[in-house]
């Protein structure tokens, strides 16, 4: 009860401070992959696409209100800055300072909604149960209809999990680290059975709800943004083959809806921990995310990708390039014939783009200066495809060649010399820039005042 | 040349293309033009608005391109660019001539006044996506959400139906601060516009509400401490969410 008493002196602006501090490193902060219209007389809806409402200085997105309902915990992981044996300022929301947080936060549109983690408070049983409480509460009394991403609790009764999973549009169980034996190592109490548990049982409670639906429509639903995971990165010895490998058969066997990858940032100093000299592994994060998304999108085996001999990503290249490089003889590929399997291969050709090029094809035979419209990534695609049978520019189709093309600014072959010219694509333009004459400039020219 | 002068409204530039068709004109020889631009040799029309015709040239358009595109076209046609009743007219030209069926009006983007009008569309989409994500509601005296922007679209009226119906219960209202629009949601009744109106002002007038500065304040605290320091990276910031949004965000030190 010592920590109660405490935490009721403690203003609620503290309490949120500390509480965030220690979910920061959590990475899961979506809102994607539900749509529920309002129902007209409570707060709240979801968007299939999902809303970033604003971005942190380190780029990330905040989509929800992201935070722990306790830092008190019994168990003692490495990594992990919560751990019983630091000495950190510890915290406790109340359920109602939660709801109260949430749902004043979403009226005001900072949020989308709700990511619930926690400590260990006596048990994984009791802790869930505390998570639980306030969700419902958040769900019934306050009639909150937003989105709710909550962490199930390794080891929590079955039973617990089912019900909250009626309550919530996420559920993610965190695998924490890519092997059983790092988790051994760094996180003594926690088991890799217990936590492929609680995994094994959402995908199964999926399974029997999407029987339900077909039958009964309005039926609730058990998790309806389906489940994520996370690992960390750079912690343990694992190479990006191995971690790749998990990510896969976790999508396949498991479902996953996602797998976050969140690169190693040493809070503790801790012997048993690396301490990376250029700070968190951010670039080998990165290719980890670019190659999920060959695994899901493009329809990439993570064999293919990389193998025993070669089990680590290419540091200057990304995945896909890397693989095109090393995969000549399936290239130029042509534009206006290949299979959308194909196009999608091609690196700097994305889902989008692929699909555009796929639509236009049927009503206009494609040339380069086209392809620039449909939004392909020119830089990249250019050693890897003709239109009408020809290449851009005379490219021999050789690896050292194009790897030192890609890699190097200086020996690029000079785009704009024939009126031709690449740019970055970036999220907020639309590829024209230049300045459209305006009809008072018009008038000018017309009546001589230039 | 004939050179169709019509307002600056969705209504005039359907009427315009309405007018187009009934009177035959040779669609590679017309202009729909929203200025007072000159062209030479051409013959002008003014095109007064007609609502009737309009609604005839919507229901064609969703009939045969579908609801999607549809949308698409009229989110391209809150743009401000003054090029958008062309390249609109122009695609819907190549629509109906080339017979493109349900969903594929924005297939052929290698022809220009396609992919104009796709552009636009696209531009105006995503600011209205972005502007519900960026919007900030301050409550005001009285219960009452209030939320100023300054998009570069036209876009308040597709911004309504995503508020209206995620807080069906509260008494919200939008201003776009570039053009004197307002929005009005009363609670558990249909949204409004105003056009012309002086907002600002009204808000001041209301005051704010004593626990609004507390919740602003817990905010922009979260905002700071939810990020890594380790990982601090102001660029990729500044890409997801540009500088223009941040004057009317919370969380923001611009923000009045």
């Amino acid at each position: 009860m010592e920590f109660l008493a405490t935490g009721q002196e403690m203003s609620l602006q503290e309490k949120l401070g500390i509480l965030t501090d220690a979910a920061k490193y959590d990475v899961a902060c979506t809102s994607s992959g539900v749509e529920r219209k309002g129902n007209g007389n409570s707060i709240g809806n979801c968007i299939k696409s999902g809303i970033c409402h604003s971005f942190s200085s380190d780029g990330r997105c905040i989509s929800l209100l992201k935070i722990l309902f306790t830092n008190e915990c019994i168990y003692d992981c490495k990594y992990c800055q919560n751990r019983c044996s630091n000495d950190v300022p510890r915290a406790t929301f109340t359920p109602e300072e939660v709801c109260t947080l949430t749902m004043e936060f979403y009226r005001r549109n900072y949020i989308e909604g709700l990511f619930l983690s926690s400590g260990i408070v006596k048990n994984p049983t009791f802790t869930m149960e505390l998570i639980y409480r306030t969700i419902w509460l958040l769900r019934n009394q306050y009639r909150f209809n937003g989105y709710i991403h909550v962490k199930a609790i390794p080891g929590a009764d079955g039973e617990l999990i089912r019900h909250m999973g009626y309550l919530v549009d996420r559920m993610s169980v965190n695998l924490e680290l890519p092997t059983a034996e790092g988790l051994k190592n760094l996180a003594p109490n926690k088991h890799r059975k217990n936590i492929l548990t609680p995994m094994r049982q959402i995908q199964n409670e999926i399974h029997s709800n999407r029987n339900d639906l077909v039958i009964y429509r309005n039926a609730p639903r058990f998790v309806g943004g389906g489940q994520a995971t996370q690992m960390i990165i750079g912690a343990t010895p694992e190479n990006d083959y191995q971690i790749l490998n998990v990510a896969e058969s976790l999508y396949r066997k498991f479902e996953l809806k996602r797998v976050f990858y969140s690169a190693f940032v040493n809070v503790n100093e801790d012997a048993g921990l690396p301490s990376p000299p250029g700070g968190p592994p951010l670039l080998r994060e990165h290719r980890l995310y670019q190659a999920d998304w060959l695994l899901r999108f493009y329809g990439f085996r993570a064999e293919e990708l990389l193998d025993e001999t070669r089990p680590f990503f290419n540091v200057m290249l990304d995945p896909k390039e890397d693989w095109a490089v090393r995969h000549l003889e399936y290239f130029p590929v042509e534009i206006n014939r290949a299979p959308y399997e194909e196009l999608l291969r091609i690196p700097g050709v994305g889902v989008k783009s692929a699909k555009r090029i796929v639509a236009a094809r049927r009503s206009a035979n494609l040339a380069f200066a086209d392809l620039k419209k449909l939004g392909v990534v020119m830089k990249r695609a250019v050693y890897f495809i003709t239109c009408n049978g020809r290449m851009m520019y005379p490219i021999k189709l050789e690896e050292d060649y194009i790897v030192r093309n890609l890699t190097t600014d200086k020996d690029r072959i000079r785009f704009g010399s024939d009126g031709m010219t690449y740019k970055q694509m970036s999220l907020f333009d639309d590829g024209n820039f230049t300045m459209p004459v305006n009809p008072q400039e018009k008038l000018q020219t017309a009546i001589g005042q230039l | 040349m004939i050179v169709y002068q019509c307002e600056d409204s969705p209504e005039g530039i359907f009427t315009a293309i309405y007018n187009a068709y009934e009177e035959k004109r040779n669609h590679n020889d017309t202009v729909i033009s929203l200025t007072d631009e000159l062209f030479l040799f051409a013959e002008y029309i003014k095109v007064p608005t007609d609502a009737e015709k309009a609604v005839k040239v919507m229901r064609t358009l969703e009939r045969r391109f579908g609801e999607e595109d549809y949308l698409k076209v009229c989110f391209a046609l809150t743009s401000e660019e003054k090029d958008k009743a062309q390249a609109v007219y122009q695609t819907v030209v190549h629509g109906l001539a080339g017979n493109v069926g349900r969903g594929h009006l924005f297939d052929n983007l290698a022809c220009d006044a396609v992919h104009r009008a796709f552009a636009l569309g696209r531009r105006a989409s995503r600011e209205c996506h972005q502007m519900q994500e960026f919007l900030r509601f301050q409550e005001l005296e009285g219960n009452i959400l209030y939320a100023k922007i300054g998009p570069e679209n036209n876009i308040l009226t597709f911004l309504m139906p995503h508020f209206a119906d995620r807080f069906p219960i509260e008494n919200f209202m939008i201003f776009d601060d570039n053009r004197g629009l307002l929005a009005l949601h009363p609670a558990g009744r249909p949204w409004y516009l105003v056009r012309d109106s002086e907002s600002p002002e009204l808000a001041e007038k209301f005051g704010l509400s004593d626990k609004e500065r507390e919740y602003q304040e817990l905010f922009r605290y979260f905002c700071r401490k939810i990020a890594i320091k380790e990982r601090k990276n102001l660029e990729l910031q500044r890409n997801m969410l540009p500088l223009r949004f941040r004057d009317n965000m919370a969380e923001f030190e611009k923000f009045s």
